[in-house]
């Protein structure tokens, strides 16, 4: 696993408090989501559970004994679902999909990569997307399948795609 | 017989006394217009020797010290002025570029430290940012001091707090900051832990719960100090702008 570069304010002990002055909380909250993008991208995860936080060590920095409650990190999600970051799997918004590009932009990511290897008009599994030979250079080989799977919603829309369910296997056509 | 003092006699000396008088006004004038002479030429030649040693003064640290005191001593000011003889020289020029680039510095760091820094983190940012050459390396802090005094045009957006022990921030948000509020901040800087309390406060300072409530919130609601609700026994309040890892972190 790759190292975290954590950044100074993860040392910094009222980082972990959400801060009441507007501007301070707003500097806050913008270290705290690229953190979370930086470390999720980094440890390659895509699930943050709210009710198991602490055992992240993430939200959890042991050295300087300070932690972050379970409602700063639902503010932290509700920031990044606001910027396409992240979005609750859950009614209770409990389990969080984070995903360090936005679905849009993993959308293009996967489609360039299609169109540039002549797969247009093929069907691909999400099996050889995120985990064939032919994807081990690219970004999203060991994307969560979830995130994958929400990435080509998106091009579904755009009618670039079709999501294509056979069995217990997902299939994808690309136009 | 005696003579007794007539009238000849008192027009006499009274026009003695005002012969005295014209000829002291006339030595005063003399001494003036001497004086005069002599702050002239002496204005002069400090103009010469300021134009001729121009690029020392630039250049060498020491040697513009040295130069600066001279120039206090005898009530010059070499920086009061954009305009007359020394704006021609361009002695204040250098402090002028000092000051623009502490208000670089200051405005680049704000994000992280709310618009307080150390003299020396923004000595070392601003020497960073100034080229490799030895006369752009030279700067002491008594130079950001005499820089940064011609920031107070501004208003009170820009200030030094001196902490006592040679140390000094400097404070570029615009509020001014009251005698409590230097106190909590020499306070933090003297923990040499980057963050006070309020029992902390009222032992060193004995200030009342109040008082002591109101300056911390005071730093709170400028954006100088976060909050941590996390301490051992209390809240604390620290300063980014006194925390090691933020003045040491780049970005």
């Amino acid at each position: 696993m790759t190292e975290i570069n954590w950044p100074w304010q993860y040392s910094f002990p009222p980082f972990f408090t959400l801060q009441p002055h507007a501007e301070t909380k707003a500097k806050q909250l913008a270290a705290w989501k690229s953190l979370t993008l930086e470390y999720y991208r980094i440890t390659n995860q895509a699930i943050v559970d709210i009710r198991e936080v602490h055992s992240s060590p993430l939200f959890n920095n042991v050295s300087i004994n300070r932690k972050l409650s379970s409602d700063m990190v639902l503010v932290i999600m509700e920031e990044l679902e606001n910027s396409g970051y992240a979005c609750a799997l859950d009614k209770s918004r409990q389990r969080w999909l984070v995903y360090w590009h936005t679905l849009q932009e993993w959308g293009e990511i996967i489609y360039n990569w299609v169109r540039d290897n002549g797969f247009i008009g093929s069907v691909c599994t999400t099996f050889e997307l995120t985990d064939g030979e032919n994807t081990t250079d690219q970004e999203f080989h060991g994307l969560d399948p979830e995130v994958l799977v929400r990435a080509l919603r998106t091009l579904e829309s755009s009618n670039r795609a079709e999501l294509i369910m056979f069995d217990d296997n997902q299939g994808v056509k690309f136009f | 017989m005696r003579r007794r003092a007539g009238v000849g006699a008192i027009h006499k000396q009274k026009l003695e006394q005002e012969k005295y008088k014209d000829k002291g006004t006339e030595i005063q004038e003399n001494q003036l217009e001497q004086m005069s002479k002599q702050m002239e030429v002496f204005r002069i030649n400090l103009e010469k020797f300021a134009a001729k040693h121009k690029n020392e003064i630039k250049k060498n640290a020491q040697f513009r010290r040295q130069f600066t005191e001279m120039c206090a001593s005898i009530g010059v000011d070499p920086l009061a002025s954009g305009k007359g003889f020394w704006s021609v020289l361009g002695i204040g020029d250098f402090y002028y570029e000092l000051a623009v680039q502490i208000v670089e510095v200051c405005l680049a760091t704000n994000y992280k430290n709310g618009g307080l820094i150390y003299l020396d983190e923004l000595r070392d940012r601003l020497i960073q940012a100034r080229g490799r050459r030895k006369e752009h390396q030279e700067i002491t802090n008594e130079d950001l001091l005499a820089a940064a005094k011609k920031l107070k045009i501004f208003g009170n957006g820009f200030s030094i707090v001196p902490l006592g022990r040679g140390r000094h921030l400097v404070q570029s948000i615009p509020g001014e900051l009251s005698m409590d509020h230097t106190a909590v901040l020499q306070q933090a800087s003297q923990s040499g832990n980057a963050y006070v309390s309020k029992s902390l406060l009222q032992k060193e300072l004995r200030w009342e719960s109040d008082r002591t409530q109101k300056a911390l919130d005071h730093m709170v609601k400028e954006g100088l100090a976060w909050l941590d609700l996390q301490g051992e026994e209390e809240t604390l309040y620290w300063f980014p702008s006194m925390f090691t890892a933020c003045i040491n972190s780049s970005s």
